[in-house]
């Protein structure tokens, strides 16, 4: 081997040696990139956008956290998180006993539960605006589905979206209507990969159906549940198509989500900065939320 | 073969494949960026050379196109169905409309504005955006493209055309600024009454208490279902048929300030009149109608009377849309001490950062003459030029013309010339909209809304 190829060899070896150490990084390049591109940079420039005032489709001027003691002190903004948060709370609870229901009634291997299974995921898998044109309609007091059933039974015209209470009540319908089968379809996949042991000892020992699901289905399945429930949850706070178009957030402030209150300062008013602060602590909201949920799992898990 | 002893140039090992195979990546990556970041050179950045256009009159001696944004509505059929091939005809350019729901078009407007994407070369905007547009520079200033205003122009439409407003109080920052003409008006709307012949049978109510009185016997004889309807919803809608009411019983909603005066002792007047007197006669679940539930009403025959802008009002003719085609006639909108409508026309601008400047100007021309003005009329629309509202054949092919032309005489008032009209509206809408549902407390609705306002407006530094 003569000197030149020597050194050669060498180099190659040297550029190997560097690049065995690169290479890791470099294949992690590209999913750190996207990360950066889709989440870091937005909430950086989120954060940025919150702390300026927007007038005329510019920033005229840094306020520091001003936008988000505006927020605080917005009577509107206030509303809408209430709202909210009784919204999210009353579907995930609805959603969560229905699915857990519809779970165990479909988990036994019964006559055409195949075709039920099927069936219960349909609401799941159309357009959340199709969703609300058809509540709409079913709603609607004047030709609406409810109003012309009341009126043939001999009563009159049912007014949902006209009622502040009715409206909010429709509205957790619509979603309960729509998200039970997620829930479901989690919850089926959990009770269908539990252990039979336990619950062929429990029967054995002479333990009712009510007492079976106390003392062994709900709590192995609690970390399904859990999980069924965060993702629901976190969902639930983004909820807005629906509402869109079934209500717009009325009649007044009735069903004005924060979702809708946030597009509207953003899209139709224009206030940049304003909106940004205003769903960057929505986001640590459902932030909050989802770590203490994440924090319940792994106790679940270790103990 | 032992690769240590190949020539340096000819060795292909692993390595040396994931190199340039990361390379090609990359590049593979990089180009269409690069290409991205590259484009603001090319055709679609806007010239900064004032726009001419092709003569107007000349024939169809254009080409290419002109991208129109719009949102739907009544009144855009006959502007689809007569002026987009007339305007390929007399010009050789395509017109690409491109229309969508009202929120979604204004929100897709102004992030096009914002972002400067070039998507649209034409804004039809509803007349109150124009100073929200203009305010931003998102409209192209007409002057500097040798557009002036054509003194035919009905005054009350032409005047939305300009930023600042030449009359009436300025927003901070435009105080001392020259008006300039941003927008050209594109189809005169306005609300007038539409009600049923066989209900008011001495004609139009010329007075509130007319229609309510007439309309209530009426309902009690069993001639009809509603005495009136209008639209509930909260924001716009509602705001949208409150607001004849309250310009009738003399309510103004500012000083010259900008403080809100809508909560005047005339102004919670009307507020109680709508939420009590008028949802007494219309249907029990008013305050979820919107323009579709409230058209229903009126073309199924259930409803007596309706104030409504002219695309919705031209259907009362049209089989195919309306059961009462020869029942309902049109009239100047009821008064209390006055009879004012809201004008609500349709107005366009050409987008600072239209791709197709010169073609978008030429429109703006073409669509100004009486030519054309007078081919929309007779398609059923309102148009802009006083010469067009009396043209012989526009008349006697749109029955709604003189009465239209009765109103703007009557009186006919625009909505504050502010770009945060939306946000005062949003706020009064949903107010009065709690106070429809409760079917009282229209006055304190007002009250809460002008605290509010007052809030937002303070906020916004307004002053």
């Amino acid at each position: 081997m003569t000197a030149s190829t020597r050194n050669g060899v060498t180099r190659l070896r040297r550029q190997g040696e560097g690049l065995d150490r690169a290479l890791p990084y470099l294949l992690l390049a590209p999913a750190l990139l996207l990360v950066l591109a889709v989440v870091v940079y937005p909430l950086y420039d989120g954060f940025r956008t919150s702390t300026q005032f927007w007038r005329f489709g510019r920033a005229l001027e840094d306020v520091g956290l001003d936008n988000y003691r505006q927020a605080w002190n917005d009577p509107q903004f206030r509303s809408s998180l209430w709202v909210t948060l009784r919204f999210v709370f009353f579907s995930v609870a609805c959603e969560t006993v229905l699915g857990l229901g519809l779970a165990l009634l479909c988990a036994r291997e019964l006559r055409f539960i195949r075709w039920a299974r099927t069936a219960l995921i349909v609401p799941m898998v159309i357009t959340p605006v199709v969703v609300g044109i058809v509540f709409r309609l079913l709603y609607a007091s004047d030709t609406g589905l409810l109003s012309t059933v009341s009126q043939s039974l001999g009563g009159g015209q049912v007014q949902v979206l006209s009622d502040p209470s009715r409206a909010f009540v429709g509205l957790v319908a619509l979603d309960v209507w729509e998200w039970t089968p997620l829930m479901f379809l989690i919850l089926l996949a959990g009770i269908q990969s539990l252990p039979v042991e336990p619950f062929e000892a429990a029967r054995v020992d002479g333990a009712g159906a009510w007492r079976t699901f106390l003392d062994h289905t709900l709590p192995m399945l609690r970390p399904v549940l859990i999980v069924a429930i965060v993702l629901r949850t976190i969902d639930a706070f983004t909820t807005f198509d629906q509402v869109y178009v079934l209500t717009h957030g009325g009649p007044g402030t009735s069903t004005e989500l924060i979702s809708i209150y946030g597009f509207d300062t953003f899209f139709k008013f224009q206030q940049f900065g304003y909106a940004a602060a205003m769903l960057l602590m929505v986001a640590l909201v459902v932030m909050a939320v989802s770590f203490l949920a994440a924090r319940l799992i792994r106790r679940q898990a270790t103990a | 073969m032992n690769d240590n002893y190949l020539p340096e140039e000819h060795a292909l090992s692993r390595r040396t494949i994931l190199q340039r195979a990361l390379a090609i990546g990359g590049l593979a990556v990089a180009a269409p960026l690069l290409a991205a970041c590259g484009s603001s050179g090319d055709s679609s950045t806007p010239t900064s050379t004032p726009s001419t256009g092709t003569p107007v009159g000349s024939g169809p001696t254009g080409s290419g196109k002109v991208i129109i944004g719009g949102f739907e509505d009544g009144a855009m059929a006959p502007f689809k169905d007569k002026i987009v091939p007339l305007f390929k005809e007399k010009t050789g350019i395509d017109i690409e409309l491109l229309l969508e729901p009202y929120d979604s078009f204004k929100a897709k407007a102004l992030q096009d504005g914002q972002s400067k994407a070039g998507q649209f070369d034409v804004y039809i905007m509803d007349d109150p955006w124009v100073p929200e547009f203009a305010a931003a520079g998102y409209l192209a200033d007409l002057g500097a493209a040798g557009i002036t205003a054509d003194p035919d122009f009905s005054a009350p439409f032409i005047e939305l055309g300009y930023w600042p407003p030449q009359n009436g109080p300025r927003v901070k920052g435009f105080e001392s600024a020259t008006p300039a003409l941003v927008a050209l008006p594109t189809i005169g709307d306005l609300q007038t009454l539409t009600y049923r012949n066989d209900v008011f049978t001495n004609g139009a109510p010329k007075t509130w208490d007319d229609l309510v009185t007439t309309a209530t016997a009426a309902q009690k004889a069993g001639k009809i279902k509603y005495g009136y309807v209008f639209r509930g919803v909260k924001g716009n809608p509602i705001v949208t048929s409150w607001y004849p009411i309250f310009l009738s019983f003399g309510g103004v909603f500012f000083d010259d300030k900008w403080n809100p005066t809508f909560n005047s002792a005339e102004g919670k007047a009307s507020a109680d009149f709508f939420v009590s007197n008028l949802k007494a006669i219309a249907p029990a679940g008013v305050a979820e109608f919107d323009s579709d539930q409230e058209g229903a009403a009126i073309l199924g025959g259930e409803a007596a009377a309706i104030i409504q802008y002219s695309g919705n009002a031209i259907k009362s003719d049209d089989p195919a849309q309306s059961k009462e085609v020869g029942k309902l006639d049109f009239g100047v909108v009821p008064a209390k001490t006055k009879a004012l409508a809201q004008i609500g026309i349709f107005i366009h601008g050409v987008s600072s950062n239209a791709p197709n400047k010169d073609n978008a100007m030429t429109f703006m021309r073409w669509f100004a003459t009486l030519e054309a003005q007078v081919a929309l009329a007779q398609a059923g629309d309102l148009p802009v030029l006083n010469a067009a509202f009396t043209d012989p054949t526009a008349v006697a092919a749109h029955r709604l013309l003189p009465v239209a032309l009765d109103q703007i005489k009557s009186g006919a008032q625009a909505r504050p010339r502010m770009p945060d009209w939306g946000k005062v509206e949003d706020i009064i809408g949903t107010e009065l909209n709690k106070a429809l549902v409760a079917g009282k407390g229209g006055g304190a609705a007002l009250d809460a809304a002008a605290v509010q306002v007052k809030a937002a407006l303070t906020d916004l530094k307004y002053y």
